[in-house]
């Protein structure tokens, strides 16, 4: 269920929408996986760091999907750098 | 046709405290659309929670220990009492008549558009608060700085009181272990000791005050341990919290010697951080966890951006520092040509502790960092007919000049010190000498006496 935040989508193109951290968690998840973490740290990162997020997410009236990207990349650098790093570059990567 | 306006406002300010509110009210009287934006209560951290509210407690302390101490001067005085309910009502009543503590009237009246929630930058031009956007032509930064709570061991699951928590308690603790040893740390010690509260101050640097003169730190300690019985831990790393039934057990390591002391409460004074969550990444501002960072003119990287007050990162507290810095952000906002850049050479600091500490320019220590050739001279105020007659006599004027005898700083530590000091920030301002000072009457049985006698040794 998403929180009373809004998510202002990259340059304000595409509508807004509610903060889901389902959606977060799976989106971590993913990154995780692609750079070949293990199924279960994988899964672990990113329940830790979309609880993290959400509190930080908790304390702002509105927070753009570029906000999102820099703070989940800040945290999920202290358990995988290297996801952190494809998390918050991948749109240039891919 | 009515001019469509390209923006909601034409200065966002963020911040209602002091580096915020002298910009939103200079550029509503200049016929500007502005609005400002707090987060927590309006008037900011020096009135409502900061210098105002100690300072109103410390001058009862003062009061209730200049009493207690009566009888030399051949008073009664075994009745004299507190009541800390009443004090602080005193303190509420301090916060509520300055006019700055809850002022959204006082911006409304001016025609500032007010908005109560947390700011957040979602482009260079437009933030969000309370789910609203709202757009401005240029905006001012003042959201000011927080304590920073220190990496010690358990301090996450103990978290300690802050400044703004301990003066909102309803009672006091028996005892208080202290974080920090700077300008409020000093002010809480001696406040809470003149109160009976057994106070522990444990400060990481050789002394307490160790961004001022070493004589003011060192006179200082003296005092709070022989006067007021404050334990004081110079060269002391707070190691660990612990909870011991409804008390606290802390573990700090001097001298390479773990020791432990069970404790009441615990409460941080160890520095401040600036407030940059606010998404200023999206607006083009660059800044680092020591704050923003801005050009003389106070602008960020962001040109239509500017910031003042804590939030600038070199954090000294002082109200009137950010006042300065905020008139400046305006003027520099509103004008088009000619900016100004502020002017700290001449900003006195002031420790409102009893004796007060107050400080202007440099320091011996900044003088032989920049390796400048002076000549100083240090006044005890026991040289003075007013030591005397008050029956006090802890306390110094310290003046530094160069060569050729112009003021470069000063240092006073005195009853009323913060009054005095401003004779020496005029003279320091326009590059007055200390014979020219030693040439000025001073009046007789005043403690600004100590600061003629001190310049004519020097002149």
């Amino acid at each position: 269920m998403g929180l009373a935040v809004d998510v202002v989508k990259r340059s304000g193109k595409r509508k807004k929408e509610a903060f889901n951290p389902d959606k977060l968690q799976r989106s971590i998840h993913r990154a995780c996986l692609s750079v070949r973490t293990p199924e279960g740290e994988a899964e672990s990162a990113a329940k830790r760091v979309t609880h993290l997020v959400t509190l930080w997410v908790a304390t702002k009236p509105a927070v753009t999907s570029h906000d999102i990207r820099r703070v989940v990349a800040f945290h999920l650098d202290r358990y995988h750098p290297d996801a952190a790093y494809y998390y918050l570059h991948q749109r240039r990567i891919l | 046709m009515a001019r469509k306006h390209k923006f909601d406002f034409d200065l966002i300010v963020i911040g209602s405290g002091a580096g915020g509110s002298a910009a939103a009210t200079l550029a509503a009287h200049e016929g500007k659309r502005v609005a400002i934006v707090e987060a927590d209560t309006f008037g900011g951290a020096s009135p409502n929670w900061g210098d105002v509210p100690i300072q109103s407690l410390l001058q009862a302390a003062h009061l209730y220990d200049q009493a207690r101490a009566g009888s030399r001067f051949g008073l009664r005085t075994s009745t004299v009492g507190y009541n800390y309910p009443s004090l602080l009502n005193w303190k509420d009543l301090a916060v509520k008549r300055t006019g700055a503590g809850g002022n959204r009237a006082y911006y409304e009246d001016q025609g500032i558009t007010t908005l109560h929630g947390t700011a957040h930058f979602l482009s260079p031009h437009e933030i969000n608060v309370n789910r609203h956007h709202y757009s401005a032509a240029s905006f001012l930064v003042a959201t000011g700085a927080e304590w920073k709570i220190p990496q010690i061991q358990g301090i996450e699951s103990h978290p300690p009181l802050t400044p703004r928590d301990l003066l909102s308690q309803p009672r006091l603790p028996k005892s208080l272990y202290i974080i920090g040893g700077g300008t409020t740390g000093v002010e809480l010690a001696q406040l809470m000791a003149t109160l009976g509260v057994k106070v522990t101050i444990a400060e990481i640097a050789s002394r307490l005050l160790p961004d001022y003169e070493s004589e003011a730190g060192e006179l200082l300690a003296n005092l709070l341990h022989k006067q007021k019985g404050v334990q004081i831990l110079t060269q002391t790393r707070t190691v660990q919290i612990e909870k011991e039934n409804i008390a606290y057990r802390v573990t700090y390591n001097r001298g390479g010697h773990e020791r432990t002391v069970r404790v009441d409460q615990v409460l941080v004074c160890a520095g401040r951080k600036p407030n940059v969550d606010l998404g200023l990444e999206n607006a083009g501002v660059d800044y680092t966890e020591k704050g923003i960072e801005v050009n003389h003119y106070l602008q960020t990287t962001a040109k239509h951006i500017y910031a003042a007050g804590d939030v600038l990162g070199d954090i000294t507290g002082h109200t009137h520092t950010a006042l300065l810095q905020s008139r400046v952000a305006a003027h520099n906002i509103l004008s088009k040509r000619a900016h100004l850049s502020p002017d700290y050479s001449a900003t006195p600091h002031v420790i409102f502790t009893y004796p007060a500490i107050a400080t202007v320019g440099l320091n011996e220590d900044d003088c032989l960092r920049r390796d400048l050739n002076i000549k100083k001279s240090i006044t005890p105020l026991t040289v003075l007919a007013r030591s005397n007659v008050s029956d006090f006599k802890n306390g110094f004027v310290k003046l530094i000049t160069n060569k050729k005898g112009v003021l470069l700083g000063a240092t006073i530590m005195a009853p009323e010190a913060g009054e005095s000091i401003h004779e020496l920030a005029l003279a320091i301002k326009y590059g007055m000498t200390a014979d020219q000072i030693a040439t000025t009457p001073h009046a007789f049985l005043t403690w600004a006496e100590a600061i003629r006698v001190a310049a004519s040794k020097i002149s």
